[in-house]
């Protein structure tokens, strides 16, 4: 297995809102949605996850529900919110015209 | 945008708890190990991998934290209660420091809210930035009613028809009004009292933009023909206390035994234009022979007696206004000059040419008194704020004291990761601390000192101080202001010393002798201390040396066993007929009294700061081009200078001869005849007049010796009397009764003597000269009570911190000091050893401090009385002192160190 890559900075709340656009979701799986997605290739240590899920939903992005899991235990679900929705198409607006960008200038060297 | 800061907000107060994020990292943790176990691993292994996985859960938890949006105001509250805990760990230290910053942030804010109202605050009305004040360079040729606030080329008076020129003819101004005050008899639901009157133009309240809090207030057409429209408004305060507020519109009241319609009452807070006059009364100044019946003004362009303000027209500066101004001002002059007597082109240049008008800042209203109360409020500042500086330097020296005995915790603090400016936030938040609540004390214990002070200078004056014992926000700003500086100041002394130190180094330094820039450091905070402290102490030294000169200065005349009191029968409605016969009813009767040696009387009372003077005319002298040589010209009781007992050098007193239709006689002081006739008995016989008033030609009949008249102050001025039975005009006298007994004594029966007279007399007053005097010296007895107890606090600081740092360094170097004693040192050596070291620095200070407190000394000559500026009583003392303090802080611990038992000393670790 090749080294997990560094995280660009400030891409992983983009990976986060990603992750939980389409249904609410708690840490654990949204840790294994990103690392699955992503062949392997980007692993979110658990110690950075939390600390900006928590900063996401101070700033209104996304919110926390108590809800059952999968295997029936309480946990927090995050889901996405109108200004979350928002933010990530920002996001995603910004990466694509910076890996745009980038490509550019690969492809002409 | 909003939204996120209500979230922001709502998450502030109530952040996610520990339960909920140890319950959420709890079930990431157990998701994991069930899906290391459905994954094939062993119950032990799928627990081990998992939490290897989650890596520090305690980290993980401290992160979310830190995302609190409330975080760092969280840190900043735990440095707090960790600072309080450590200061009440040491309760001595704490108490000492919050202390000394609590008297001086109180001293400083008392002040600086007396200052804020003298010089800052604008006056209550609308706009007050676009008001200007008016006034004038040239010639003031005629008489001049002045209540101060004059200085070279800068005369605030002017005459009614200058003023009525200036605002009719002006394109600058929305409005120009003019006011002069005087004391006045009411009498109200027959009772009578003496308050203050305001003459005002009729545009004074429109132009100021002032409400009416009844009734109407007055408009333009108020201001008629003189005389003819007896109206008056009333000052709110003065309704309020005076009138309990009856309902007043339309009632009648007498002013002099005039009546007078009341229309309105002006809106609460507004006084004067003038800052520091409290009229309980306004009157249209066309009423001005009702409030001034001796004179007759209104028409003279020679009487100068009108304060001027105006309101700037919206887009015009000061500047443009006065550019505008001057050809009109000086088209006026010229067409006044043309009627003058002296057609000279000197005198020309004199009176047009070199006259011009200046505008000044008039938000804060025109006020004579301003000017005098300006160097002494600022003087007083400065040394509060040397006050504040000398509490920073104490207070720093006393946290660097502390922070020394600390250099262990912070060490270990470093070591576990701190980096300097946690350290620094830590340091900073014990200082807020102390800084804040000596804050909090200084401001608790200001209004109460500002009351005693205002208190204190109302007392015996019988007027209504100018000052409110209040803090408004300005004040407060400042306070906080003030606090915050000095905490941040006084906490960086240790900063500086544990900013990021070597930890070796410091881990020795319970070894050593506090070497090196800690040391320096403190040598600063001793040399500050004594330096400051020396200052305030010579200024103490000065001011109360200049109180002490000014108390016995001799003025010419004895001032014990001498009351004095006013009294005018005007104010009691008495028409001016009946006046001369009351006024000596009143002196025969107070002479009549038992314990009573003599009485006389004069319209212009003495060491009160009044002066009544003008030009004179005598027989026999030509004065020179552009002599400008005014006498003071009193009107006085045949008893009067007996009475005050000047002594006769020549010729007679005045006698009972002298009555109003024998030969007009005048009696010169020395000054007089000596500035007229070269010498005191030359003057016999010569003719004395006032120009251009008929009737005053008197023959000078007396010579006596000079005496002060308007303050102590001021040297005595050439005089001439005339018994006030020939005198052309007068107003309410003031009477001076010589008493066998102790003068307070004879107050009652004289008041008694004069009800007997007439019931309606108002007998204001009565008072002995010497608290006149003290009353008159009154700015000079605060200074100097301020310069002492800010000398005293000054003293008692200087030897707080130098106790400290003292005691702290003797302390450091008890090793030393045992090794010197075991070598064979004696004691007194010891002792020796570590005095001169002190005294040498302090020496070295006080050398260093001694030009700088005659530069000082400089700058505040003009408040000094009969005292050098390097008064070598004063600066001695002061050395004395602060040098006497120094060595006795260096004396206690040096002691303290030599009876160690050098065997222990050197066991110290």
């Amino acid at each position: 297995m090749p080294p997990p890559a560094d995280l660009l900075q400030g891409t992983l709340d983009m990976l986060i809102l990603k992750a939980v656009v389409l249904e609410p979701q708690h840490g654990w799986a949204i840790a294994q949605r990103i690392q699955q997605t992503s062949e392997n290739v980007l692993q979110i240590g658990q110690g950075s996850l939390y600390p900006a899920l928590h900063r996401l939903e101070y700033k209104g992005w996304i919110r926390a529900q108590w809800g059952a899991s999968e295997n029936n235990r309480r946990a927090r679900f995050y889901s996405l919110t109108a200004a979350g929705r928002k933010q990530l198409e920002a996001e995603l607006a910004n990466w694509d015209r910076l890996a745009g960008a980038i490509n550019l200038v690969l492809a002409r060297i | 945008m909003l939204r996120e800061a209500f979230t922001r907000l709502r998450f502030f107060f109530s952040g996610q708890s520990r339960a909920t994020v140890d319950e959420e990292l709890q079930f990431h943790i157990d998701r994991q190990i069930e899906a290391n176990l459905s994954a094939g691993m062993s119950p032990a292994e799928a627990r081990r991998q998992a939490l290897v996985a989650f890596g520090g859960r305690e980290r993980a938890r401290e992160q979310c934290r830190e995302q609190r949006p409330s975080w760092s105001l969280e840190l900043f509250f735990r440095d707090l209660r960790y600072g309080l805990r450590g200061l009440l760990r040491n309760p001595g230290f704490t108490t000492v420091a919050i202390l000394t910053l609590a008297l001086a942030i109180g001293a400083n804010t008392t002040i600086f809210s007396l200052l804020d109202q003298a010089l800052l605050r604008a006056l209550p009305v609308r706009d007050p930035g676009r008001l200007v004040v008016l006034s004038f360079a040239g010639d003031q040729d005629g008489h001049v009613h002045s209540d101060g606030g004059n200085s070279p080329g800068h005369a605030h008076e002017f005459s009614y028809p200058m003023v009525r020129d200036l605002r009719d003819k002006n394109e600058v101004f929305s409005g120009l009004i003019a006011a002069a005050s005087h004391d006045v008899g009411i009498t109200w639901n027959n009772r009578a009292e003496s308050i203050s009157a305001e003459l005002v133009t009729g545009n004074y309240f429109q132009t100021l933009g002032v409400r009416p809090a009844l009734g109407r207030l007055f408009v333009a057409g108020d201001e008629t023909a003189p005389g003819a429209n007896p109206v008056a408004v009333l000052n709110f305060d003065y309704w309020r206390t005076h009138l309990a507020e009856a309902p007043v519109v339309d009632k009648t009241l007498l002013v002099n035994g005039t009546p007078f319609t009341i229309v309105g009452v002006a809106a609460p807070g507004f006084h004067s234009m003038v800052w520091g006059r409290l009229p309980a009364i306004y009157v249209p100044i066309t009423e001005q022979s009702v409030v001034l019946p001796d004179w007759s003004m209104l028409a003279d362009h020679r009487s100068y007696w009108l304060n001027v303000v105006a309101r700037l027209r919206a887009g015009i500066g000061p500047a443009q206004a006065l550019a505008s101004l001057n050809p009109l001002f000086h088209s006026l002059r010229a067409a006044e000059f043309s009627s003058l007597h002296d057609q000279s082109a000197e005198a020309r240049k004199d009176f047009v040419t070199r006259a011009h008008l200046n505008l000044e800042p008039g938000a804060q209203g025109f006020s004579p008194t301003r000017q005098g109360m300006r160097t002494p409020l600022t003087i007083v500042m400065g040394m509060v704020l040397l006050v504040i500086a000398m509490a920073v330097v104490n207070v720093a020296s006393l946290l660097l004291v502390r922070a020394a005995t600390r250099a262990r915790e912070f060490s270990v603090r470093y070591a576990l990761g701190a980096t300097g400016g946690q350290v620094m936030r830590q340091l900073l938040a014990e200082g807020l601390i102390l800084g804040l609540s000596g804050a909090a004390l200084g401001l608790a214990l200001a209004p109460e000192a500002l009351r005693l002070l205002i208190h204190w200078t109302a007392a015996g004056s019988g007027d209504t101080p100018p000052f409110a014992p209040t803090l408004d926000w300005r004040v407060l700003l400042f306070t906080l202001g003030i606090a915050l500086l000095a905490s941040v100041l006084f906490s960086l002394a240790p900063a500086v010393q544990f900013w990021n130190p070597r930890l070796v180094e410091s881990l020795k330094q319970q070894s050593n002798s506090g070497a090196g820039s800690s040391l320096s450091f403190r040598r600063t905070c001793v040399a500050l201390q004594i330096g400051f402290s020396l200052l305030l102490i010579v200024a103490a030294g000065l001011f109360v040396r200049t109180i002490e000169n000014l108390r016995h200065v001799n003025a010419g005349f004895a001032t014990d066993h001498l009351l004095a009191f006013d009294l005018a029968p005007e104010l009691a409605g008495y028409p001016a007929a009946d006046v001369a016969p009351v006024e000596q009813r009143v002196l025969d009767a107070v002479a009549a009294l038992p314990g009573v040696r003599s009485v006389g009387a004069t319209n212009d009372p003495d060491l009160q700061d009044d002066g009544t003077s003008g030009d004179v005319a005598v027989s026999g002298y030509t004065p020179p081009p552009n002599d400008d040589f005014d006498v003071e010209l009193p009107s006085v009781s045949t008893g009067y200078l007996q009475t005050l007992g000047i002594p006769l050098l020549a010729g007679r007193y005045f006698n009972a001869g002298d009555t109003a239709t024998a030969q007009k006689v005048a009696v010169v002081n020395q000054l007089f005849a000596q500035h007229f006739f070269g010498s005191v008995t030359a003057a016999l016989g010569h003719h004395v007049s006032r120009p251009r008033l008929a009737d005053t030609d008197a023959i000078i009949v007396g010579v006596v010796a000079n005496a002060k008249h308007s303050s102590v102050r001021d040297p005595a001025r050439a005089t001439s009397y005339i018994p006030f039975a020939q005198s052309v005009r007068r107003s309410g006298l003031t009477y001076y009764v010589r008493t066998w007994q102790p003068p307070d004594t004879a107050a009652n029966s004289i008041r008694a003597a004069v009800a007997n007279i007439d019931a309606k007399l108002i007998v204001g007053d009565v008072r002995t000269l010497t608290a006149q005097i003290d009353n008159d010296l009154l700015t000079e007895r605060i200074v100097a009570l301020l310069a002492a107890i800010f000398g005293i606090l000054a003293t008692v600081l200087a030897g707080i911190g130098l106790y400290g740092i003292l005691a702290y360094s003797t302390a450091q170097r008890t090793r030393e000091i045992g090794i010197r004693m075991a070598l064979g040192a004696r004691r007194g050596t010891v002792v020796g050893l570590i005095l001169r070291e002190v005294l040498l620095l302090a020496g070295g200070t006080i050398l260093v401090t001694l030009p700088l407190a005659v530069l000082f000394t400089h700058a505040v000559r003009s408040q000094l009385f009969g005292v050098s500026m390097i008064d070598p009583r004063v600066y001695g003392a002061a050395v004395l002192v602060i040098a006497g303090v120094a060595a006795l802080a260096a004396f206690i611990p040096a002691r303290r160190a030599a009876t160690v038992d050098p065997a222990r000393a050197l066991r110290t670790d």
